[in-house]
């Protein structure tokens, strides 16, 4: 334990402070969400997020004291619990939102696809740190590794988490090191995929479509989504772009600071929908401002940054894997949630990290976090 | 280690080049939305919280010249319910749909098709459940116009009703009904297709009434006065949480106060209904449903009485308009929703006489001391078959044995048609050169205010029409005749004249010459009865001064005109009349009119001579063949019905009351129309010397 209480000097503080700040903005930028609600209010959203929080926290140490390089001796132990958790979901799982996704544990719900993206972080930088990136049989076998839990997650149905996946695959075979031409052939192969599918889709759109079907894993929600991204109805205020419009009033009218903490009047009148999750980034920017909503997307990047600065210190390359994928994750998510609120991106359930309310996705974050520190801790080799 | 331990640096590089990409869109983003954006999107949030409510404005209210109401606000009681406030346990709410049901009469529970606010025929249950989906912040109304002793039931136990509302809303009342409908008109809900109109003058179309008719529409602008605004901020779900400023305050209408005697017009109405029923019993058929009465002062223009029937009760169409009642109103060929006194044109027949003689008169046609003989009957060659006697046209007079010898006085007193064609048209070398002609006759019928509007400050006028060659050969296709001019000269033929028109060349003549503006409105005044404008008398042209004015020049004379009426008379009058009256010229033309009355053989002696008053008057014969009178058979050739029109004023010496008499169908001049007028002067004299006396 003398070793270990060594390390803790190289424990990162500025990444856990962002992460710090970022979570309890988080918990109060709910509390003025929700403002309103009387049914968010009574389910107690705040305090359970904030409880969240405590126990991610707790988590977040507890996963930083632990060697990072034991996860690598269960690895298949992991991959075979997050297939079975995943599998199980249909038996046992809660249905909510028209997709069933959580497990109901005590009073709170687990949602194991968010666990699956640590867990696929996990499993591929093991297999790529033992296997040589440049051969193609590990490329495919990677995928492979990936696609199952992926189409699992894809059958909830949940396309946004399973694209998470993809892209977590993705970054980490390229930062393996896996050969451009095994790439290129790659992106061949989804080319060929796109030209089958492109006349399927355009019967699809023609026939289909209107009647309300879906478009093989595809929901026709989902179809719609995208259509009302791609094409948004100009005269459509109240359907499906409603919410859009919506988040973009909310940022658009904070101006340069903002209306001020508990004032926005998008968001405490309610006109911005799902404000304490997808939209919590427009709520954020109406009440703060450009101001503040600058400051947040520096302090997401400061906090991908550090991800990045330890991928590059790592003493070895599970460890520069794991911080790696754990970077592009939040990347991703932070992206691609911004992204939305922005309407630059289609509209998709990817939270917020560390902002957005929800334990299972808090938890993710700060236990990939976690596992950030438990590299960077252990990243000098002489000390051990 | 080797150097594969780690991701590869440019891979690394690469990937913080993307974060670095990715920060600047972002916040290139958040600049342009936040900062460049601003504006815009913060009026869209603005537009997304507020509500601006209008907040109503009372109408003002209607006086007549002494000062009784003729319309009135009264409190119409609805009954709402607010689905969002109602109690959240169903057997509550359906315990208060159940009393609401009991007490109001509304169906429980009755489907129906989607209709208007108050419109019968949904159940409470529907009513609320098309509420609730919409608007459920909003009030709904349940029951409309219940009667006030169930609204003070409701307000009792409105305080176990949560949800259900009752709201006193104003209605017109016309205390006077049918007898003054004409003038005053009605209200009615704002039509569709004038939405954006009134909704940019501050209008609620839903729940603001416009004027429809008479003085409601003629000074809607006075009358409605300009509604409030504030703004209110509202959640998403359309809640009201609370006042945004200062409110814009609504700004209650003017009142108004009426040059017409009520009391005078109830006897008008009287005197012409009783003439009228007369003539039907006489007939024993429905001869004649058409009749108008006005009464003005000669000297300023202002009508004391303005009678049209068949009217219409504006009091069934106050709270709202039954359609089954306008749909009969529209459709009946009497038109009883017109006001006949000032919107439709007839024959004026010999009213129009006087027109002739003044024009050959002061043209110096005719010498007045100079009798022309009357033989009853008097033929006119064709002037383009001067020997052809088969083509050769009879113009009788009314009294078939003629009048002998008659002079310019008596030829008005005995309304001598073969006089009159003689001056108007000319005759062989008794009268040569055509006499007044056509084209004169324009002139003095222009003068005297014929075939253009006056501009009454009433809607719908009518501006009736006077034939000239050039009129007939557009419209008909036909040269002009010297047998044209004979029956234009007698107000026959093509003439069409309102009675209005009538009633104002008679005054003209009796006041000395000055064509007045006819109004109806006397006074604006405000909520306490304070003055705050008067219309005062305007004299549009003078007929006899001989200098030409521009209309423009005699609106400014006008301060107090009305704007529109103002703009209506330059662009009909581009300048008074050209006219130079001769000395004593009035006076001859105004003796002859004594004489209608006074003379023995006057044609209105033994019908409209009033006791102890002197007066003046020209009695109107106006033969017609309208389609209603064509299907009926009524068109015999030399025999065709007629009009009856008389027109008097009283005291002949100093003129303060003149009235026409108009009724359709209503056979001759004096008999008809005659007792009627003679009634109107009596009665004007007795309330006049009532009103001396209290």
């Amino acid at each position: 334990m003398q070793a270990s209480a060594r390390i803790w000097r190289h424990f990162d503080i500025w990444l856990l402070g962002a992460v710090g700040v970022l979570t309890i903005a988080g918990v109060a930028l709910i509390r003025s969400a929700v403002a309103g609600n009387p049914e968010l209010i009574e389910l107690n959203v705040v305090g359970r997020q904030a409880l969240y929080g405590l126990i991610s926290l707790v988590v977040l140490f507890a996963v930083a004291a632990i060697d990072y390089r034991l996860w690598s001796a269960i690895s298949r132990l992991l991959y075979g619990l997050m297939v079975l958790l995943l599998a199980l979901i249909p038996i046992a799982g809660v249905a909510g939102f028209g997709a069933s996704r959580w497990f109901e544990v005590a009073t709170l719900t687990v949602q194991p696809s968010e666990l699956a993206k640590i867990l696929t972080i996990l499993v591929l930088a093991d297999y790529l740190g033992r296997n040589r990136p440049e051969a193609l049989g590990t490329l495919l076998k990677s995928f492979a590794l990936v696609a199952l839990p992926a189409v699992l997650i894809l059958s909830q149905p949940d396309l946004s988490t399973a694209v998470v996946l993809l892209v977590i695959w993705l970054a980490l075979v390229w930062a393996a090191g896996v050969r451009l031409r095994s790439l290129a052939i790659l992106l061949g192969a989804i080319v060929l995929v796109s030209l089958l599918v492109a006349p399927l889709l355009a019967r699809y759109f023609l026939e289909r479509y209107p009647a309300g079907e879906d478009f093989l894993f595809l929901r026709n929600y989902q179809m719609t989504r995208v259509i009302n991204f791609l094409f948004p109805h100009p005269q459509e205020s109240f359907g499906a772009s409603y919410n859009v419009e919506q988040a973009l009033i909310s940022i658009g009218s904070g101006g340069l600071l903002g209306q001020g903490y508990g004032s926005g009047t998008q968001v405490q009148l309610r006109f911005l929908k799902v404000r304490h999750t997808d939209f919590l980034f427009s709520s954020m920017s109406q009440e703060f401002g450009f101001v503040g909503a600058t400051i947040t997307v520096l302090l997401l990047m400061f906090v991908v940054f550090r991800c990045l600065r330890a991928t590059r210190l790592a003493r070895d390359r599970y460890g520069s894997l794991i911080c790696y994928g754990v970077a592009i994750l939040l990347l991703f998510q932070a992206s691609f949630n911004v992204g939305m609120n922005l309407n630059l991106l289609p509209v998709s359930g990817l939270p917020l990290p560390f902002l957005s309310y929800g334990g299972s996705s808090l938890l993710t974050s700060l236990l990939g976090i976690g596992l950030v520190e438990s590299v960077m801790l252990r990243h000098k080799r002489i000390e051990l | 280690m080797n150097q594969h331990s780690t991701v590869p640096a440019w891979r690394l590089r690469l990937t913080l080049l993307a974060v670095g990409i990715l920060l600047l869109v972002f916040i290139g983003r958040l600049f342009n939305l936040q900062v460049l954006q601003h504006a815009t999107y913060s009026s869209r949030a603005d537009d997304n919280r507020f509500d601006r409510i209008s907040i109503p404005a009372g109408r003002g209210v209607i006086y007549d010249a002494n000062g009784s109401l003729l319309v009135r606000n009264l409190p119409s009681f609805n009954v709402y319910i607010t689905p969002a406030n109602l109690p959240d346990s169903d057997a509550e709410i359906e315990a208060i749909y159940l009393r609401l049901s009991e007490i109001t009469g509304v169906p429980l529970d009755q489907q129906g098709p989607p209709a208007a606010a108050c419109v019968a025929g949904r159940g409470i249950r529907q009513l609320v459940e098309e509420g609730l989906t919409n608007r459920p912040f909003d009030r709904w109304p349940i029951a409309c116009d219940i009667d006030e002793m169930t609204a003070r039931i409701l307000r009792q136990q409105q305080i176990d009703m949560p949800g259900v509302t009752i709201e006193a809303v104003p209605v017109r009342q016309y205390p006077t009904g049918v007898l003054t409908s004409a003038v005053i008109g009605y209200l009615g809900p704002i039509p569709a297709a004038q939405v954006d109109f009134w909704e940019s003058l501050g209008f609620l179309p839903d729940r603001d009434k416009v004027g429809y008719g008479g003085i409601e529409l003629a000074y809607q602008n006075i009358l409605a006065g300009t509604n409030g605004l504030k703004l209110v901020e509202k959640d998403v779900a359309g809640a009201q949480l609370h006042e945004v400023g200062p409110a814009n305050p609504a700004v209650p209408g003017s009142s108004l106060r009426l040059t017409l005697d009520t009391r005078l017009q109830a006897i008008a109405t009287t005197a012409l209904q009783n003439r009228m029923e007369f003539l039907n019993r006489l007939a024993g058929d429905v001869r004649t449903s058409i009749g108008a009465v006005i009464a003005m002062n000669p000297q300023t223009g202002e009508i004391l009485a303005m009678v049209s029937i068949p009217s219409y009760e504006n009091n069934r169409l106050a709270r709202f308009i039954p359609e089954y009642y306008f749909r009969q109103l529209s459709e009946d060929a009497t038109r009883p929703l017109i006001n006949q006194a000032i919107s439709l044109s007839f024959p004026p027949g010999s009213s129009f006489k006087m027109v002739t003689a003044l024009g050959a008169l002061n043209e110096g046609i005719i010498d007045p001391n100079r009798t022309l003989f009357d033989p009853g009957l008097i033929t006119i060659q064709n002037q383009y078959f001067p020997n052809d006697p088969g083509k050769a046209k009879d113009f009788v007079c009314w009294k078939k044995d003629g009048h002998g010898n008659v002079d310019f006085v008596h030829g008005i007193a005995f309304s001598c048609n073969v006089y009159f064609y003689k001056i108007g048209g000319g005759f062989e070398d008794e009268v040569p050169g055509g006499g007044l002609g056509i084209d004169n006759l324009n002139v003095y019928a222009r003068a005297l205010g014929y075939g253009s509007l006056l501009g009454i400050d009433l809607p719908g006028e009518e501006d009736g029409l006077i034939p000239n060659p050039e009129w007939k050969r557009l419209n008909l296709g036909e040269s002009w005749s010297t047998g044209d001019t004979y029956i234009t000269v007698v107000g026959q033929g093509f003439v069409g004249a309102t009675p209005l028109q009538v009633l104002t060349s008679i005054a003209t003549l009796a006041n000395g010459g000055r064509v007045m503006w006819p109004h109806v409105v006397r006074d604006v005044l405000d909520g306490e009865g304070n003055l705050v404008q008067r219309f005062e008398p305007c004299v549009l042209w003078d007929i006899g001064d001989g200098v030409l004015i521009p209309s423009s020049e005699i609106a400014a004379d006008c301060p107090s005109l009305p704007p529109d009426v103002r703009e209506l008379l330059i662009a009909e009058h581009p300048e008074s009349p050209d006219i130079l009256l001769g000395p004593g010229v009035l006076d001859l033309v105004r003796e002859g009119m004594r004489l209608v009355v006074e003379d023995d053989e006057g044609t209105a002696h033994n019908y409209a001579q009033l006791e102890g008053i002197s007066s003046g008057g020209k009695t109107g014969t106006g033969e017609f063949c309208d389609d209603t009178a064509f299907r009926r058979g009524l068109c015999i050739p030399g025999n065709w019905p007629t009009h009856s029109w008389y027109t008097a004023f009283a005291p002949f010496e100093n003129p303060e009351i003149v009235v026409v008499a108009f009724v359709y169908n209503g056979g001759e001049g004096a008999v008809t129309s005659g007792p009627i007028v003679k009634q109107v002067l009596e009665a004007y004299f007795q309330l006049k010397a009532i009103d001396a006396a209290g």
